[in-house]
């Protein structure tokens, strides 16, 4: 079974967050990108399902050349290939269209993702580049049957302490939840050997794409600003000792 | 009149979800604005009594989708049936639940009908004659408003808006013809499963101390164990504790877990994602423990404590077991 696995390029540590002068950005100083975790979950799953019935693991991400520490990440973890598509769009039509162009261009059984990415917070991007490509799929997955070589049976959460059984016929494209296996360490010598590995890359001419219908549309964001509390926590200082009491006295009147 | 607003009704076992009433009263809050009508869009099959329960929500009409076809559809086949209805209505905006039912469907719908979709909302209101939207960023620690200028479909965050008053005036109800010979058919629904109730059910605590990612280590939970006995609660958590094993699925508070109202959540190294929020801002006192004070939990927080967990937690313990002791 071939599998791409689509891996979000992510800011790391942010500790400097602060809304932009237009008001309507944000800025922050990290360089560094990180595998968005819910899509690692998505690569566990992936290279645990190549154990199990073969095939290749093939790990996409879009945004520039920085986003390929992420999928040397994923190289070094197991998979076989990887692929960047030149596009740094947080839109996530324009994502979408580019990713689904991509995956045009690959072969594979199945598409895994993850749900949302911490940045965004969208979670459209996978069941979107599935629309797009007329894919099943399933969101919010915890785990994966393979039938046989067309067929799966995905289990998805939908709340609440239930669940669905949902057949799909592949190709098709599974949003996973997170938690499906655990995380892996990956050790420094092989995150260095995997830097060797080759890396794809499509700009979004090469996948027949041209800027103009990609630019965002329909919207405009009036302002990026911190969330609007409904009231303002009452924060408690001193030792833990003065706190502890503090609180046990809060907990005390409370029930 | 001007296009309607639609919202997709969200239904289960023959009942309509909570959020369905809440997507009502921000649909008919733009309604009113828009002077337009508010619509219900409910799809499956045996509807009966879905659209029983409907009929005095406080929609105009109630737009019913029953066909045999739909009993065991997936959510290709979901989308394909809300887009073709969609097409025919060509409603302003549809408003769908921020769960993970919604956001199987609404990427997918926005995607067929070629307009945007807008997920995670916390709120939507018309602000200088555009429809707005509120959204959050980074893991909540911003929000963003968006102006809609463009139909679009909206997934609004359970708990954004308190659920519609039931009307006196009985909804109209319109049955809605599909072309269900053509719908996608490489995914099919098999089965329901319901995870059988666990030996403690959180929801029916008074004190929850619920530990998040913050707890750092499997091996420091026992200092939340002996916390939530030491105050008489029981000992709840955030998906990432779940998902990387530390306790079980039947602990987790929030979206994709329980949603918990007790007297006290005591929050232990919670940021306060989102999808956590949702499961627990309803409690009645709301005590938050976090390093970071940026974090989203303190937006819900009553009490807060910008500080080290392991210093403060092992201190209320001792300070509980001592006011026990007194008490006896």
């Amino acid at each position: 079974m071939n599998i791409v696995v689509c891996c979000k390029s992510v800011p790391g540590l942010v500790t400097d967050l602060k809304v932009g002068a237009d008001g309507k950005s944000l800025q922050y100083q990290s360089q560094l990108l990180a595998i968005n975790e819910c899509d690692e979950y998505a690569l566990e799953e992936a290279l645990v399902l190549k154990k199990a019935h073969g095939g290749q693991v093939t790990v996409i991400s879009m945004g520039g050349i920085k986003s390929q520490d992420v999928l040397y990440y994923a190289l070094a973890k197991g998979a076989d290939k990887a692929v960047r598509v030149d596009c740094d769009s947080h839109d996530p039509r324009i994502a979408s269209t580019a990713l689904a162009a991509a995956l045009k261009k690959l072969e594979f059984d199945l598409v895994l993702t993850g749900t949302q990415s911490r940045d965004t917070l969208g979670g459209q991007v996978g069941v979107a580049a599935a629309s797009l490509l007329g894919l099943p799929f399933a969101y919010a997955v915890v785990g994966i049957e393979v039938q046989d070589e067309k067929t799966i049976i995905a289990r998805k959460e939908l709340g609440g302490g239930r669940f669905a059984d949902v057949e799909l016929q592949l190709p098709g494209l599974l949003c996973v939840q997170t938690g499906i296996q655990p995380l892996t360490f990956v050790p420094p010598a092989r995150r260095i050997r995997a830097r060797q590995q080759p890396v794809r890359s499509f700009s979004l001419g090469e996948l027949g794409l041209q800027a103009e219908p990609l630019a965002p549309k329909g919207y405009r964001i009036l302002s990026v600003h911190p969330p609007e509390r409904s009231h303002q926590a009452e924060l408690l200082q001193g030792s833990a000792q003065e706190i502890a009491a503090a609180l046990l006295t809060k907990i005390r009147e409370s029930v | 009149m001007a296009r309607e607003i639609l919202v997709l009704v969200e239904h289960a076992g023959g009942k309509v979800d909570s959020v369905t009433l809440q997507l009502l009263t921000a649909g008919r809050q733009i309604a009113t604005q828009l002077n337009t009508g508010l619509a219900a869009l409910v799809i499956g099959h045996q509807l009966d009594g879905v659209v029983n329960a409907l009929k005095d929500s406080g929609a105009d009409k109630i737009l019913r989708v029953d066909d045999p076809a739909l009993a065991s559809a997936a959510g290709e086949a979901q989308a394909h049936v809300i887009a073709q209805v969609a097409r025919q209505i060509q409603p302003r905006y549809l408003l769908i639940g921020y769960s993970l039912v919604g956001m199987e469907l609404a990427p997918a719908i926005a995607t067929l009908l070629g307009i945007n979709a807008f997920t995670n909302c916390v709120n939507v209101e018309m602000r200088e004659g555009a429809v707005t939207v509120t959204r959050p960023l980074f893991d909540g620690t911003q929000h963003a408003d968006i102006a809609l200028d463009e139909s679009a479909v909206i997934a609004l965050q359970k708990g954004s808006f308190a659920p519609l008053e039931p009307s006196t005036k009985e909804a109209a109800v319109e049955t809605v013809a599909i072309d269900s010979k053509n719908l996608p058919s490489r995914s099919k629904l098999l089965a329901i499963i319901e995870e059988p109730a666990g030996d403690v059910d959180i929801g029916k605590a008074e004190i929850i101390v619920s530990v998040g990612r913050g707890v750092g280590n499997e091996d420091k939970i026992p200092i939340l164990v002996e916390l939530a006995e030491a105050l008489g609660g029981v000992l709840a958590c955030s998906r990432p504790v779940v998902d990387v094993g530390w306790l079980p699925r039947e602990r987790q508070v929030g979206a994709s877990g329980k949603t918990v109202t007790p007297k006290v959540y005591l929050a232990c190294g919670i940021s306060g994602a989102i999808q956590h929020l949702t499961g627990m801002r309803d409690s009645h006192r709301i005590i938050a423990i976090n390093k970071d004070p940026n974090a989203p939990i303190f937006g819900v927080a009553h009490v807060g404590v910008v500080g080290d967990l392991f210093e403060i937690v092992p201190a209320l313990t001792k300070a509980a077991k001592e006011a026990k002791a007194e008490g006896d």
